[in-house]
């Protein structure tokens, strides 16, 4: 309690002058750059000390003593600054400028702010320029290559698609392995609600980039852990763009359209080069039979002409419908049928940002639509924002966000499907389009011809998604503050799918179906924060507080068929519903959080923290985690001996440690579960799941090093970072003897490692009127499965599985050696490495992985009066792509089909002595068509991600104009990629997986943009 | 004002431990054990038995399908992309194979709810459990009956108290136990002991009649004559057939059509599994229909064998009961018609196979025949309908073909060729390759488990 009456009587004690001899100085404090307002500047005078900070409109007053001649400002993320003044009387003022160390920058943290300077753990931030006005729906995308071990991956071309973001690698085996994304506090769905059988779709996409402010990434334990349970995947915060307090309202226009094509496709045979592979193939199986003496063939001869006329040509002339195969009448284009050209897309966006010294709000609206290059898949939302903050005495402040937007995604199938457009490439290019026999869209392709689905077919969902918080925040004392806050994320989905009678998916009958979901999460969190002024040279702050989270998921669905035409889509005209449902699932979790950071001499710098978490997820034995974590750094360009280098205007060592855990494994595993049966007349119950109640959290402890460096005034700058994330207990879906009538159980079993480094630098690399910085990233991760037993968990093609030792998701399989130069049989290696062309004795073995070892980005930005020029490259390296539909695009033939081909088959073994890697090909007498590294392939690519050219007229021209300023400009995104591999190599069939990724399967191949826009701030 | 917010803060941080009562969320789509406390939720527990018996895994596809795809020669040809079932029949199948994995993860799910519900008996009504335990036993019964045969050498081997068959589990899962839970495979003929002791309790405590199409005394008689038969037990497997036959419960349908794609049980089902649409084995890559049936219905992977044809007179009904259409991968062919239609109910056992086993258990016995009736009777019973000629003689070939003839596409074939040691699709009827792998994933987890030769 003394204390106590110390801290006030230090707070306080300013008061006390009001009793001497004074004088009164006013003035206002503003940006230099552009003569906004700075509100909070603390204004101090030295003699008899007195204090003042500039209210929001950046005025002030201060009263000092009438010997006082000097007064001095200083302000987060400026250059602090001596005034001399006079006597009273004529208002002064002060232009302050923005701080050289950029190292002064605030970030957000969880349940508060901090100096970045501070900050002893490693958190990424990037800015509203960051994810502005990119053009994909989400803000994922943009950050892709601009933050270092942060792996931004989506899986293909296809609008709204999920996206897999990893954080330091991939720390999980069966459980989430997605980081936490919090919005302005409130932890948000990142997972997709919609069709199971489809690939997963991505609810972050309703969040419009364009509203945000910032996006800090907290990455190692110490910043993370006050998320606890749910931060081993690490931790996103999206802080929305907030009012200030300002003479006049900013109103923001931002307007462009794009058009969008494939940035890489596959080459695949032409006409007459698939009716050169089918009459080689006649030759190959003859050949074959003959010298084998399979069905004893009299001659050579004999037995090519059985093969060509008796089993090829009729293929081929059932599929060309009476064309002139021979001469090539029909060359199609199947996969130009799957793809758009110059696929369209604009968005709009209008914001406004206002506010006296009370209110402060930010306003915006935003439409925008984009078609895919893939065809039938659009993606179009709009919505709008609004966040206040009104001071309602200068003890409490009460503020809202709000968010809401509706988002309308048409989608295709999945990549697996026949009906899903990525698989038009199989057709046969003597296909003709239209069948000259009806003239209508050609039915009798080799496989049911997916235009029909193009056409008659639709799979809409519709999203609905309201976020938003209010808080109130009230100063208790001067030290100490108290926060609480409410917050909703609502999100709506229905999804309705028809499929026409003509349509493979429809079955000649019609079906439609029709998913409705609704999550609903309500969250609160209520902490106090203190911060005592003791003196200049120590520094405390602390938080401690509680939140919690409930979320209800509701499901239901609706399955119909024989519908009486095509004209109805709805299920009111299906004359058969054959299944329904709806299901609910609830979670929640109940948390205590208190951390402290403490900093002596604002060289030494410590934080402390702790959180526990209980969740409905596990059973009540444990229940409860306990996530503590501990931080400490050295400033050592503040020390005395360091201080005086003028060539180091920043050196700070940083090192963490702490725990953070996984609870993302879904409702009830650690319960025994019956599900229920619906036998026709007996409904009843089936055993599902089995008891695990010592189920318990997974836990990851992490320890980094970090160093950020400042040189020459921060001309260069950065970041480095080690760090090692040590998962155990995890939360690993066991298989268990299927004689239990179980198939698996959730256990705590094995380990996953990850470590790596990160590096960041910034360079300046030319001031003045010519501008030129760069920023370099670059990532490394190293991830090692460990102790999961005899565990074999595999991906669904059982092509990639985790192997004690191996890094996740390594791919599993045998490894193709070449081809036979005598017989074109395909080779192997077995268990000695000896070649062998019996695929049974070749045995499976981890022949690559599809997680990264680099990644990184390359940012050069230039300037030069009203132009700007940015160039920014990314690139992957060390990974492996498999081309999984490798077995039937480029078989030869072998699989006994007849697909068309990839032009890899041209080079495929003709005649003995012929030196090559592509086997013979051929249906009757197969070779090579088994899964093997022979569709294997370096999945490293560096790619022009962006490229934006941009104008700003003059300000002079702005204000003849009324307008505050504009900028026009022109941007690419994909333009350029440099790969081996012979698709798109950013591709991912399983769209967001674990043991299961890299994998290529009729994936549609990424967007290439080109963009041009506007913007204008009035 | 002060204290206000003091009261305020407090209060928002005391109120919450009310929140730990939060954390216990209760399951809402599904049950725990502990909710099965009732008469009705035991047999509820049984019916699901029946569903997973309809599944893909069960009747609903792979006991019947899967026969046969071994049994390919003149019958059946899979011709679809799915790689797993072309290399069942082209007896390629490896130990990873997802046929074996889901036969076998289907199969010990069924013996569990069979053993779970028998575990409960006493808290089944009384006037109810004589049922309750007759049709779990049953279903128990049949399943490691399918399973031995899948996984097992045949019996006719010779060797059966010898080869390896599959593990033996009586007693429920309630809690997962890595020491316990690893059982070895049992012998072939203690698997058939067990077969035998299940399916005559099930005769000895079901009705002769049963609701909902449910399992009755005639069902386990029907199974335990195939059981017989296959043991070469042909007295056996006569009277069992006869007192089908007898009962009086079932007749002929009138035409051979009729006895198949049936909303529920024909007049010939001994027992049949049901389906609608809302439970089924499955519509667009699972179930009998599915690869039966040719576009746009099915995917029709699963195509007559040209060769079939010659097992029939022109005048066989039999022989035409088929249809023509093209696969989803674009192939010609012919389908059978018994599967053409979704949501029928699958026949499992019918009337006119009972004739065909006395018939041929009475000629191989020897002696006066069960039931009076000699065995060229009994084929021409089921011949007579389908207006094919009537035999004067009939011998062991003649009934050997009459299956096929009859019971084509219903996963009788293998069957009959094994337990007669006769050749199939090139092999010798014991050849390791016609019987199925233990499941990869099996063996890894279970190391009491050894693999079948040849795989």
């Amino acid at each position: 309690m003394r204390k106590f009456q110390i801290l006030l009587g230090i707070a306080l004690f300013p008061v006390s002058l009001l009793f001497g001899q004074t004088k009164e100085i006013t003035g206002n404090v503003v940006d230099a750059k552009d003569n906004t307002p700075l509100a909070g500047v603390t204004i101090t005078s030295r003699g008899p000390k007195a204090t003042a900070v500039s209210s929001s409109n950046g005025n002030f007053s201060i009263k000092v003593g009438p010997k006082t001649s000097v007064l001095h400002f200083s302000y987060i993320g400026y250059e602090e600054k001596d005034i001399a003044i006079g006597q009273a009387g004529e208002p002064i003022q002060v232009k302050m400028e923005t701080s050289q160390k950029a190292l002064n920058e605030v970030v957000v943290v969880g349940y508060g702010k901090a100096f970045k300077k501070e900050v002893t753990g490693s958190i990424s931030k990037l800015i509203s320029k960051d994810v502005e006005n990119y053009p994909t729906p989400s803000f994922e995308s943009a950050i892709q290559g601009k933050a270092p071990g942060v792996v931004v991956q989506s899986g293909s071309g296809k609008l709204g698609q999920a996206i897999q973001v990893n954080i330091r690698g991939i720390s999980s085996i069966s459980a989430g392995s997605q980081p936490l994304y919090v919005v302005d506090g409130l932890p948000v769905i990142s997972n997709s609600l919609s069709d199971a059988t489809n690939d997963d779709t991505n609810p972050l996409a309703d969040i419009n980039p364009n509203d945000i402010e910032s996006i800090e990434i907290l990455k190692d334990a110490s910043a993370a852990a006050i998320y606890g349970a749910r931060a081993a995947n690490g931790v996103v915060l999206i802080t929305t763009k907030k009012g200030k307090s300002a003479k006049r309202t900013v109103i923001e226009l931002n307007t462009s359209s794009s058009w969008s094509n494939p940035a890489r496709q596959r080459s695949f045979l032409n006409a007459k080069q698939y009716v050169d592979v089918v009459e080689q193939s006649a030759v190959n199986d003859g050949t074959y039979d003959f010298n084998n003496n399979v069905s004893g063939f009299p001659s050579l001869d004999s037995a090519i002409n059985y093969y060509k006329f008796g089993f090829y040509e009729p293929v081929l002339d059932q599929f060309a419908l009476g064309t002139d195969w021979r001469n090539h009448a029909v060359n199609t284009n199947w996969q130009a049928q799957s793809l758009h050209k110059n696929a369209p897309s604009s968005q709009i966006n209008l914001s406004a940002t206002g506010g006296n010294d009370k209110t402060r709000f930010f306003a915006s609206g935003f439409y925008n639509m984009q078609d895919a290059i893939v065809v039938n898949n659009k993606f179009s939302r709009y919505g709008g924002r609004f966040n206040l903050d009104h001071n309602v005495s200068d003890k409490l402040v009460f503020g809202i966000n709000l968010a809401v937007d509706r988002s309308e995604l048409d989608k295709v199938t999945n990549d697996n499907s026949f009906s899903t457009p990525g698989q038009l490439v199989a057709q046969l290019p003597i296909s003709p389009l239209t069948d000259p026999n009806t003239g209508l869209l050609n039915k009798n392709t080799l496989y049911p011809n997916g235009l029909y689905d193009a056409l008659y077919d639709f799979d809409k969902q519709v999203t609905f998604r309201t976020i938003g918080n209010a808080y109130g925040n009230l100063s208790i004392l001067p030290s100490l503050s108290f926060r609480s806050e409410f917050g909703a994320d609502i999100l709506s989905l229905n999804e309705t799918q028809f499929a026409g009678k003509e349509s493979i998916d429809g079955a000649g009958i019609g079906k439609g179906t029709i998913i409705l979901s609704q999550s609903t999460s309500f969250n609160t969190n209520n902490y106090f924060s203190f911060t005592p002024q003791i003196n200049d040279h120590n520094k405390i702050t602390a938080v401690l507080g509680m939140s919690y989270l409930q979320n209800d998921l509701l499901h239901s669905f609706a399955n119909g068929q024989d519908y009486p035409s095509d004209a109805i889509k709805n299920l009111n005209g299906a004359t058969n519903i054959t299944s329904a449902s709806s299901t609910n699932n609830r979670y929640t979790f109940l948390s205590y959080f208190l951390r402290g950071n403490y900093s002596l001499l604002d060289r030494y710098l410590l934080s402390l923290s702790i959180r526990t978490d209980g969740s409905s997820r596990f059973g009540p034995s444990n229940r409860y985690g306990w996530f503590p974590a501990a931080s400490a750094g050295w400033v050592l360009s503040e020390e005395e001996f360091l201080k005086n280098k003028t060539a180091l205007s920043f050196l700070k060592l940083r090192a963490s440690y702490g725990l953070t855990g996984n609870s993302e494994i879904g409702e009830s595993q650690f319960q025994s579960l019956y599900a229920v049966t619906n036998y026709p007349g007996l409904p009843g119950f089936s055993p599902v799941q089995l008891a695990n109640p010592n189920l318990k959290w997974e836990k990851s402890v992490q320890s980094d090093l970090g160093l950020e460096f400042g040189f020459f005034k921060n001309r260069i700058s950065g970041e480095l970072d080690y760090y090692n994330k040590h998962t155990t207990d995890l939360l690993l879906n066991t298989n268990i003897p299927l004689s239990t009538g179980y198939a698996s159980i959730y256990q705590n079993l094995g380990t996953i490692n990850n470590h790596g480094f990160e590096a960041a630098v910034n360079t300046k690399n030319l001031e003045g009127a010519f501008k030129w910085s760069t920023s370099i990233n670059i990532g490394y991760n190293k991830n090692r499965v460990g102790n999961i037993g005899g565990q074999i968990i595999e991906s669904p093609d059982q092509l990639q599985r985790a192997v004690n030792g191996e890094a996740i998701g390594s791919f599993y399989m045998q490894q193709f050696a070449g081809v036979d130069k005598q017989t074109g049989d395909a080779l192997y290696l077995d268990a000695n490495n000896k070649t062998t062309s019996d695929y049974n004795q070749a045995v499976r073995r981890v022949v690559g992985k599809y997680t990264p070892d680099y990644t990184g980005g390359l940012t050069n930005s230039f300037s030069y009066k009203g132009f700007d020029l940015n160039v920014f490259f990314y690139f992957v390296s060390g990974n492996s792509i498999y081309n999984s539909a490798g077995v039937y695009m480029s078989d030869g033939f072998a699989n006994y089909n007849f697909d068309n081909q990839t032009t890899d088959i041209l080079h495929a073994w003709k005649k003995p002595g012929d030196v090559t890697n592509v086997p013979r090909t051929g249906v009757n007498f197969p070779t090579g068509n088994s899964n093997s590294t022979r569709w294997l392939y370096n999945g490293s690519y560096i790619r022009l991600k962006n490229l934006t050219f941009g104008y700003s007229i003059p300000s002079s021209l702005a204000s003849s104009l009324k307008i505050a300023s504009a900028r026009v400009y022109i941007g690419a995104v994909n333009l350029l990629t440099f790969t081996k591999y012979p698709g798109d190599p950013e591709v991912n069939t399983y769209t967001v997986g674990r043991v299961a990724g890299g994998e290529d399967f009729y994936t549609i191949p990424q967007a290439k943009t080109v963009s041009i826009g506007l913007n204008v701030k009035f | 004002m002060k204290n206000t917010s003091y009261i305020i803060a407090c209060c928002l941080i005391l109120l919450f431990p009310a929140c730990n009562k939060k954390l216990d969320v209760l399951p809402q789509n599904n049950v725990t054990p502990s909710q099965i406390k009732t008469s009705a939720d035991v047999e509820a527990l049984l019916f699901g038995a029946y569903t997973l018996w309809q599944s893909y895994g069960g009747f609903g596809e792979q006991f019947i399908l899967v026969p046969d795809l071994l049994a390919s020669d003149s019958q059946v040809n899979f011709i679809g992309t799915y790689q797993d079932y072309q290399a069942v029949q082209h007896k390629k199948t490896v130990s990873t194979n997802s046929i074996p994995a889901n036969l076998w993860a289907n199969s010990y799910n069924i013996i569990n709810i069979t053993n779970t519900v028998l575990d409960k008996l006493s808290i089944v009504d009384t006037a109810d459990r004589a049922t309750i335990e007759g049709e779990a036993k049953f279903i128990r019964g049949v399943t490691y009956f399918e399973l031995v045969g899948f996984f097992g050498k045949p019996y006719s081997d010779g060797q059966a108290s010898a080869n390896p068959g599959v593990p033996i589990v009586l007693a429920p899962t309630y809690a997962y136990d890595s020491l316990k839970n690893r059982p070895s495979r049992a012998t072939v003929s203690q698997v058939y002991a067990q077969v035998l002791s299940d399916l005559q309790i099930a005769i000895a405590k079901l009705p002769s009649a049963n609701v909902n199409f449910r399992a009755d005394q005639f069902s386990a008689k029907a199974m335990l004559s195939r059981v017989y038969l296959s043991m070469g037990d042909y007295v056996n497997a006569a009277l069992q057939a006869n007192d089908v036959i007898n009962s009086g419960n079932f007749t002929l349908t009138g035409s051979y059509d009729k006895a198949f794609n049936n909303a529920s049980n024909s007049s010939e089902d001994v027992f049949a599994i049901q389906q609608s649409t809302q439970s089924n084995a499955g519509t667009s890559n699972q179930g009998l229909t599915t690869f039966y049936s040719p576009q746009p219905a099915g995917r029709g992977d699963a195509q007559i064998d040209p060769l079939y044809f010659n097992f029939f007179e022109n005048a066989d009904f039999r022989g035409g009961n088929v249809t023509q259409g093209v696969s989803i991968a674009g192939y010609q062919g012919y389908y059978p018609n018994k599967w053409a239609k979704f949501y029928k109910a699958i026949p499992v056992v019918r009337l006119a196979e009972m004739y065909l086993t006395r018939g041929e258990a009475n000629l191989l016995a020897g002696g006066a025949p069960a039931g009076g009736t000699s065995p060229v009777d009994d084929i021409n019973m089921v011949r007579m309908r389908s207006n094919a000629s009537q035999l004067s003689t009939v011998t062991l070939q003649d009934f050997i073909d009459e299956r096929m003839r009859e019971l084509g596409f219903e996963g009788d074939r293998l069957w009959t060729l094994k337990r007669l040691q006769m050749d199939i699709s090139g092999l010798g009827y014991d050849d390791n390759l016609l019987v199925l792998p233990i499941p990869q994933s099996e063996i890894d987890v279970n190391k009491n488990l050894v693999q079948n030769p040849g795989y």
